[in-house]
This record gives structure tokens, sequence and C-alpha cells, in this order.
């Protein structure tokens, strides 16, 4: 080899650090890289699961005094085999009870949701003829993980200060206030009671007034009725409006109607029900909830309401929660005062952040480590050189999974941290034959730059296959199915691309930080 | 050091004992390390382990056509096993309906909980730094307790503990769908099966998707009576409605309120009570109740109709257009596959009598009824079904994984044999994947399983573990090539110059690891990488120098002609 001419690089990798190693954008570029990542850690929207792409839709169709095999044959039946019609449809599941069919029909993992729901949706319209007479109009839920899981969940309890349809109506006024703070999807509410009067007839003493429930209903019925206002004129043509007052205001005017005349006197309905302005008595579904107190022992059950929370596809579960929480603290006066207090059951944006935070902490341990052992085998000069390429590689990987719409999770990180021992390599195969260059005699003669694009050169075409290696294992992997498929989707995703920065960063900012930082032993004077 | 590997892999490449010996004990290793999972099960395979979760539900279901007071027992006493653990925080109780969904819920189908005979219980523990017990082993602990003592108040309750899955959420662990034509023969299948799940080690929280049937009365209205009587069908079905389930008659507008205001009517509560569960008191109170009809007289509902106890109705279910019932079964902190296994031989065994038993698929089975001639079908679902299907996929991404490389080597290298040599060497990564997890189950108090993590794990290591061999037949290559060097001196001097950046790069990648080891789920892909990367290292500097050494490496590397004869060689 000539060595008066300047060292031609073959690879791509000699040329990448040729033309960037004594380039004054060089540090510009690298700077922007470490900020672009650092604003993708910041701005992504973070989950404690990857989000899977599950759709699913049920049909529920109800068909009043009809037996389980009734049901079975005229409904669900049918239903299947219509769903059956439909493309990319996995599985479709049936249920025939007493009066009510369910068929629920779930696609195939990956089968986007909104086409989805579409596409049954479509097929019952169009064949809403085939229902038997006397069915109800089906019903359609489809199924949708991000809001139909809630990711907060507070449970509000009274100390017996407001009854239970005031603590209702007051945690209504909340979940309200909550919905309408951005992204929030949907809020709901669980065991509460609803205010309603309620009319308990006596059966014995209806016997013994000769009175039949019918007579009953019908006289409340009569006295319930509400018109609206009626409009009149007056001879000079103005408006009076005259408005028919409710003849029910509390429960005691309930109590008041006459349901029958007997032996001459009549017969209020108190006198054969108990009328109370209470809460639906009907309905059988509660909630309960014990904490634990300051003195260690756990509370006695109370009921409680608990007001769910759901979030947007794509949108930050910490900022959410947060915002939920900050909410929550502006009611807290009012609620201490009525005796009611609350409890946040569930926090899937603090438990999302914690396991992001943890993982981030693991990788930032996983790089100190690293680095510490490089200073050992390579010198610290090296070491520094290789811990650098570590946050501009995860940097580049971090924006371009923002930029495809990806979320930070578990699953994201574990790519990085499975990448971190991956990606260092291209870096420390580059250092170490520059390294190896530095200390040899052969190379003693030949200038800093060319030896660095050499050295870079020399490694550059082995490093690109093997690199090409690791990706193509990664690449099958995108293709594995089911659920599992999408859950662990981020690793193919992610590795391929962090590898790919691994080369450039290496083969870039490897050759640059080096030719500055580190000391070339003088070969003249016998040093190695 | 590197000057005494030189020499070490000079002097055993060239010995024709000690490459035999290097090449019997890899193949050794190799099937040891095979054995170690399929027939001694020592290494023992899952999809996903347990995760410590900060909380977890328990679900309460009585038998069909139990009443939410009979329900709220149940929690109740459940409750007060859940309030004795120290690390609860706190505890809800939802009767009546599913908790508020999660993840697991939304596959076992929480939301459409809507009866008196459901409960779930919700059990948010303290932060899993700070707790010694993880959730998976508290749950464990207090699920016999909590049985033992709340299952048996009624009869046929199932109280069963669902934990966040570590991975995509699935029926059931074990889930054995029973196929057939007539309702009857797959329940008492389904049964069967059951039984035999209550029998297996390891199984919990079993049950069969079936309704129990109950004891009900049918009123059996006799028209020509309500004709004669003056009043009409539809009167008697409202009234029956109204008294006993009550209704809302009417409404009140209110500004005060959010909604309006129903006026519910029903009878009160202490007169409408049937005194015990038969006909006489049913018939006794029914007789009370009157209607009136359009010429003022009342005439008592017992005149109208006629009661007969009967039997419930239970639902049908089907899936795929065809009818079945599942039975589902949990794992107490075991793989699903070998109680699966287990449970299967024994229902081959024991249906004998009853049934001809024959293998279809992989696992299914089809069983024949003797006696009525009718056929059923055995499948398994759940998670069983999900880790088949991901590890036939991850199996399938590993073979394309394989391939894809050895033509990327094919391409660089032109050479079949020097592709073959990379992966086989690469191959042999899977010595130390497998030896790892028998190392980490012999250190671990819980087992240590082979998921589907560890599988991912290792395709990865075949990149690596290619990649060594890579730099290293590259640079002997070039020592031959520049150098003139001879092909024994080319590969010593090859091997002992990579190995500093073979060594670097792997103790890197087992650093990086070994955070991902300690996570529940993640272990089986961190041990994979770090014992799969000494192996690798193993391979590319020991194995990979005694297979390039037997091979033609001048004619694979294309030279036109010989560099050098070195005075070494034998010739």
């Amino acid at each position: 080899m000539n060595h008066n001419k300047s060292y031609i690089p073959e690879d791509i990798a000699g040329k990448l650090a040729k033309s960037f190693l004594r380039n004054p954008l060089t540090i510009v570029l690298g700077i922007s890289l470490l900020l672009i990542g650092y604003l993708a850690l910041e701005v992504m929207p973070r989950e404690e699961n990857p989000q899977m792409v599950v759709s699913g839709s049920t049909v529920i169709v109800a068909l009043p005094g009809a037996s389980a095999k009734e049901v079975e044959k005229i409904i669900v039946k049918p239903l299947e085999r219509k769903l059956k019609e439909v493309k990319g449809v996995e599985h479709i599941y049936g249920m025939a009870m007493d009066n009510v069919g369910i068929v629920n029909a779930a696609f195939f993992i990956g089968q986007e949701k909104e086409t989805s729901n579409l596409k049954v949706y479509d097929k019952i319209m169009q064949n809403s003829d085939m229902f038997p007479k006397g069915a109800m109009n089906p019903i359609i839920k489809p199924l949708d993980i991000d809001v139909d899981i809630p990711i907060v969940s507070i449970a509000f309890y009274s100390d017996g200060k407001l009854s239970q349809t005031e603590l209702y109506d007051k945690v209504r006024e909340i979940q309200h206030d909550i919905n309408g703070l951005p992204n929030v999807a949907v809020t709901a509410l669980k065991g509460g009671h609803r205010h309603q009067f309620n009319i308990e007839v006596d059966l014995n003493k209806l016997t013994g007034y000769h009175l039949s429930m019918g007579q009953i209903m019908k006289s409340v019925e009569s006295l319930a009725y509400n018109v609206p206002e009626i409009k009149n004129r007056t001879k000079d043509n103005q408006i009076v409006m005259v408005g028919v007052k409710n003849a029910l205001e509390t429960a005691k005017d309930v109590g008041n109607i006459i349901v029958a005349q007997y032996m001459g006197s009549p017969v209020y309905l108190k006198q054969v029900a108990k009328v109370e302005d209470s809460y639906d008595i009907q309905n059988f579904k509660s909630a309960l909830i014990s904490k634990r107190k300051q003195d260690g022992s756990m509370m006695p059950f109370q009921n409680q309401i608990t007001l769910t929370v759901s979030k947007l596809q794509g949108t930050n579960a910490v900022i959410i929660a947060e915002e939920v929480k900050k909410n929550l603290e502006k009611y807290k006066d009012i609620l201490f005062e009525n005796g009611v207090s609350y409890v946040i059951t569930r926090n899937d944006g603090e438990r999302a952040n914690e396991a992001v935070n943890e993982l981030v902490m693991h990788l930032v341990l996983s790089i100190v480590i690293i680095a510490i052992l490089l200073i050992f085998v390579l010198g610290w000069r090296e070491s520094l050189i290789v811990t650098f390429t570590v946050p501009a590689i995860l940097a580049v990987t971090l924006f371009v999974a923002y930029l495809s719409g990806q979320t930070i999770n578990r699953i994201t990180l574990f790519a990085f941290l499975l990448s971190l021992g991956l990606l260092v390599d291209a870096a420390i195969i580059v250092i170490e034959n520059i390294h190896r260059h530095y200390h040899s005699a052969e190379s003693a003669h030949i200038p800093d730059d060319e030896l660095m694009v050499k050295a870079t050169d020399e490694i550059g075409a082995p490093t690109n296959i093997a690199t090409l290696a690791i990706i193509m294992t990664m690449v099958p992997m995108a293709f594995v199915g089911g659920m599992m498929g999408q859950f662990m989707k981020p690793i193919p995703e992610n590795v391929p691309v962090a590898l790919i920065a691994s080369l450039f960063v290496a083969y870039i900012f490897t050759p640059y930080l080096a030719v500055r930082m580190l000391k070339r032993p003088d070969h003249s004077k016998g040093e190695h | 050091m590197f000057d005494k590997f030189e020499n070490l892999v000079r002097t055993g490449v060239q010995s024709r004992f000690k490459r035999n010996l290097i090449l019997i004990a890899t193949l050794v290793a190799f099937i040891g390390s095979i054995l170690l999972i399929a027939p001694t099960e020592i290494v023992k395979a899952k999809m996903l382990p347990g995760k410590n979760n900060d909380t977890f539900n328990i679900y309460v279901t009585l038998a069909s056509g139990s009443s939410v007071e009979q329900t709220k027992k149940v929690t109740d006493c459940v409750s007060s096993y859940v309030t004795k653990e120290k690390n609860v925080v706190d505890t809800e109780v939802f009767l009546g309906m599913g908790s508020p969904l999660d993840f697991a819920g939304l596959i076992k189908g929480s939301q459409f909980k809507n009866a008196e005979n459901v409960a779930e219980i919700v059990l948010n523990l303290t932060a899993k730094h700070e707790r010694e017990e993880p959730s998976y082993l508290m749950v464990q602990r207090i699920r016999p307790i909590i049985q033992g003592a709340c299952e048996k108040i009624y009869p046929d309750t199932e109280i069963s503990f669902v934990e966040p899955p570590a991975g995509p959420p699935t029926l059931s662990s074990i889930v054995a769908e029973i196929y057939g034509q007539d309702a009857q023969g797959i329940k008492k299948l389904a049964y069967k099966v059951e039984d035999v799940f209550k029998h297996t080690k390891g199984l919990v929280d079993i049950d069969v998707m079936e309704d129990e049937i109950y004891d009900n009365f049918e009123i059996v209205v006799n028209s020509t009576k309500v004709a004669k009587s003056g009043v009409t069908i539809k009167q008697l079905n409202d009234i029956l409605y109204l008294a006993f389930e009550g209704m809302n008659v009417a409404v009140k507008n209110s500004d005060k309120f959010d909604d309006q205001i129903p006026l519910f009517l029903s009878l009160s509560e202490n007169s409408k009570r049937f005194t015990k569960k038969d006909l006489n008191s049913v018939r006794v109170k029914l007789s009370a109740l009157r209607l009136m009809n359009t010429s003022g007289m009342m005439v008592p509902v017992t005149e109208m109709v006629t009661i007969i106890p009967g039997k419930s109705n239970p639902m049908i279910m089907s899936k795929d257009l065809h009818q079945m019932t599942n039975v589902l079964a949990e794992t107490d902190m075991v793989s699903q596959v070998y109680p699966l296994l287990d449970a299967r031989t024994e229902i081959i065994e024991t249906f004998k009598d009853e049934y001809d038993v024959f293998k279809t698929g992989l696992f299914d089975l089809q069983l024949r009824d003797k006696k009525t001639g009718q056929t059923y079908d055995l499948v398994w679902d759940g998670e069983m079904k999900v880790t088949m299907d991901t590890f036939r996929d991850l199996g399938a991404a590993f073979i394309a994984a394989l391939i894809l490389i050895f033509l990327l080597m094919v391409i660089y290298y032109k050479s079949y044999t020097l592709s073959g040599i990379i992966l086989l060497g690469s191959f042999l990564s899977i010595i130390g994947v497998i030896v790892g997890h028998m190392i980490m189950d012999i250190f671990t108090t819980d087992t240590f399983f082979l998921t589907a993590t560890s599988l991912i794990g290792f395709i990865a290591l075949i990149g690596i573990s290619s990649r060594n061999s890579l730099l290293l037949i590259d640079f002997t290559k070039s020592l031959m090539h520049e150098k003139g060097m001879h092909k024994a001196e080319a590969i010593a001097y090859a091997s002992a110059t990579r190995a500093k950046p073979i060594f670097l790069t792997a103790v890197a990648i087992m650093l990086a690891s070994t955070l991902l080891a300690s996570d529940a789920v993640f272990g089986g892909l961190g041990v994979s990488l770090i014992f799969g990367t000494v192996a690798a290292v193993v391979a590319s500097l020991i194995i990979v120098p005694v297979l390039l050494y037997m091979s033609d490496l001048e004619k694979h590397f294309h030279f036109k002609e010989r560099k050098a004869v070195s005075i070494e060689e034998p010739i």
C-alpha cells in the first residue's frame, strides 16, 4: 500500500468516518440527536402494556318469554350463520338463555377495529328482517380495549352524613367535570343508587280493603301525569302561560293519593302501602369498600360508588391520571364537609410511569456498568466514547418509534434493554480496531486522521454483514401471530432500528471523538 | 494471555485427537441439553411466568338462581380473610356485577356480569418494592384457605383468583372445549373431565361453564277460566310482574336531580316473600293476590292458573356454530403444559369403559359413547393454545432466521461450507440457553420456566454468535490473503486477536442482560442471553476454529493459488 497517498475508503464505514471526521456540523448532529431523543422520551405516551389491536362485537337480541331452546333455534343459530359471512372473524361464540340470545364475533388479532365493527353492524342491519316477531331491536356492542378498560378508578364513600342517593348525585357532579378533561373517553359509575319513590304495597291490607294492584297502578299513573304549559291569549292578544303543576312533589303527596272508596270513605295509598323517598330497591347491584386506616386496622365495609375513567386511544395515561387527580383535589373540601372520602383504587397512569421510570433506570444502570467494564479493558477515554454512542443510538431509536406512533411501554423498554447489549458492539469493534492500530508499530507512520478512517473502514464490511445478520434474526419475529405476536411487536419494531442506528453512530462519532480524545503513544520512544 | 490462547488454538486445531475430543464433547453437550427438556422435563416450558402485581381479583360465582343475599354471605366470608392480610391496602366488593374492567376481565367476560349470583372482589396490595411476598405466592397461600372456608357455605360455589396476566390474557390456563350433538352427553362428559381435573396435581379453580339446573315453578294460564272471569291474560301477566318484581309506573320530573325520579310500585318486601321454596307456599301467596275484573269483582290469581314445579333452562353455548361446553382450570404456579398432559393421559385411560377414545390433532381427543354411539370432541384452548401457537410461530421465526442468515452468508462468502460453519456455531448457543435455565431453576425458589421470551433471546443469540464467527473468519481471511499466513497460524492468530472484542461484546451483552434476568416476564430472555452468550463465545473461539481448520479454507476463500506453505504443515 502506498502511504503517501491518502487512504481511500472502500466501505460505507470508512466513507462516513472520512466525511464527518473534520466536519464542524458533526457536533451539532450529535447534540441534536440527543435532544430529539430526550424530547421523544418526554412526549411519547406512556403505557404499562403495549397496545393490542383486538376487535370484536357482541350482538344481543332479547325475545321476552322464549325459552333457551327457542332462543337458540330462532335467534342464535341464524345470527351465527350471518356473522360467519363476515370476513376476518376468527371465532363466533353463541349463548342462548331464557329470554335473550347473545352472539359474539371475535376477529383475528390485528384486524382493524373500526372496519371490523362496521362490518358486523352492516351485516346485522342488512339482515334485520331475520329476527323473529316479538324480538327487540338488536343491541350491538363493539369491543374497545382503550375505551372499555378504565385507567383510573376512584371509590367514594360517605360516613353517613349523606344518603346513598345524595352521594350518588355528588359523584355524578364530579363525573361530569372529569368527563370534560382532555382525552378522557368514558366515565362510568358502578354501585350507585338512584333516587326513587318506592310504593311498597302490603298484600294483606290490599286484601282487607278489597283492592287490586291494578287499581293502585292506575291511580298513581293518573296523578303523576305531566303536561306542557298551556298557552292562551287575552283579548288584546297578550300571551298568558298557564303551567299545570305536577300533582306529586314529595313522598307525602304520593301517600295521599286516593286509590279507592271503601264503605263510603276514601282509601289513601299510605293506608295500604309504605311510601318512601328512597333509592332503587329493585337494583340488586351494590359495591362495598374497606381500607386500611391510619392505625393499621381495616375499616368496616361501607357502601361505595366507583367512578371509572378511560382514555382515548394513543393518549398519555400518565397525564390523564394526573389531571384526574388534580381535579379531585378541587372537590376535596366540599366532599370533606359532606363527610365523603375517596380512595383511588386504580391508577394505571402512575403504574405505567413507575414501570417506565424503573426500566429507564435499569437502562442507565446497564450503560454505567458497561462503561466501567470498558474503562478496565480499553481505558477511560475509549470507554467514554463508547458510552456516548449509547444514548445517541437510543435517542435515534426513540425518535423513530415516536414517529411511527408507538408508545413507551414495558415491552418497548425491554426491546431497548435487549438491544443495549448488541448496539455497543459496533462502537466497541471500531474503537478496539482504532486502539489496536494506535498501539501497533506498523501504523506508527500513518497520520491520525487517515488511521481513523482506515481502522473504521477495515472492520466496516464484516460489521455491516454481522449487524445485518442480527437484524435478519429479528425480522421473522414480526410475523408471529396472535396476541403474543401483538404483545411482542415492539421487539422486532425497535431492535433493528437500534442496530442500524448503532452502525451509523459508530462510524460517524467513534472516529470523530477518537481523533480528539485519544492519546497516541509515541512509538519512537518505545511506548505501547 | 492472548499469546497463550493463540498457542492453545494452534496446537488444538492441528491435533486430530484434540479436534475429535472437542467435536464429540460438543455433540454430547448438545444432546444432553436437548434431553433436559424433552423426556426428563428438568427444564420446564411455559408461555410466560407469573408476575408480581400490586392488585388481583377474586371472582365469586354461586350456583345459578342464588340470591344476592346468599352471594353477600359468601363475599363476607372471603372479605373476612382478605382483611386479615397485612399487605392489603384496600379492598372493594362488587355484588351482582363485575369490578371495573381490566385486561383479564375483558377476556373472562367480567363486563357482562349482571346476575345476583356473581360478585367480584378487588384487592389492592402495598407497592411491590415494599412487599416481601410476591402476589402470586400470596394467591397460592390464601387460595386453599379461602376456598376451604367459603366454598362450602352453599353448594356449587366457585371462588377463583384472577391475577393480571404477564402477557396477553386468556380465558383460563386450561380450557377443555367439549363439542357434541346432544346437550346431555356434553354435560355428562364435561363433569367427567372436571372430575379428572380435580384429581390432577397442579390444577385449581376448576369450573364447568354450565348453568346449574335449579327448581322453579311455572304458572300455566288457563285461558278459558281467564276469559270467563272477565280479566285478560295481559292483565294477569302484568299484575304478577308488578306484584313480585315491581315496575316504575310513573316518573316525576325534578330540577333538583339529574334524572327523572321514578315511582316504583311493588308488593312490600315482607308481604311478598314466599315462606318456603315449595309448591304450597307459592300457591298460598298467589291465592292472596287478586285481580279486579271488568265488573269490579275480585278474582284470585289461583282461580285462573295452575302452578307446576319445573326445572330451569340452562344456557346453551356454542362456538363456531357448534354446541359446546368449557371446562376451565387454572394452574397453581406450574406450567399448564404438564398437568394438561397428565389429565389427557388419565382421560384416555379412565374413560375407556364408557367411550372409545381416539387421538386427533396434537393433543385433542375424540370420544365415542359406547352405548349411544354419539361422538364428542375434546379440544384444548386457553393458554395452552396460545402457548402452542406462540412456540410454533417462534419456532418458525427461528428457522426463518437461520435460513436468512445462511443466505446472507452465502451471498457474502459465496461458500456453502463457510456459511454452514457459521450457522452450526450459532446454533450451539442453545446448549447455553438450556443449561442456563437449569442452573437458574436450581438457584431460584420457584420453578424457572423456559418461556416465550427465552426463545426470543435464543433467536437474538443466533445473530450475535454468527457475528462473532463472521468477524473471526473475515480476519483469518485477510491474514491469509494479505500476510500470507498459513491456515493454522492464521486461525490461531485471528482467534487470539478477535478474542478481545468478542469477549468485550459478550460481557457487554451479559451485563446488559443481568437486569433483564431479574424481571419476572423477561427473566427468560435475560438468562438466555447471559448463558447463551457464554456458549456462543466458546463456540466461536474453540469450535468454529476447529471446523475452519477441517475445511479447505483456501478453496472457500477463493484464493487462486496457495499463498504460503508452512513448515508446520504435515503433508
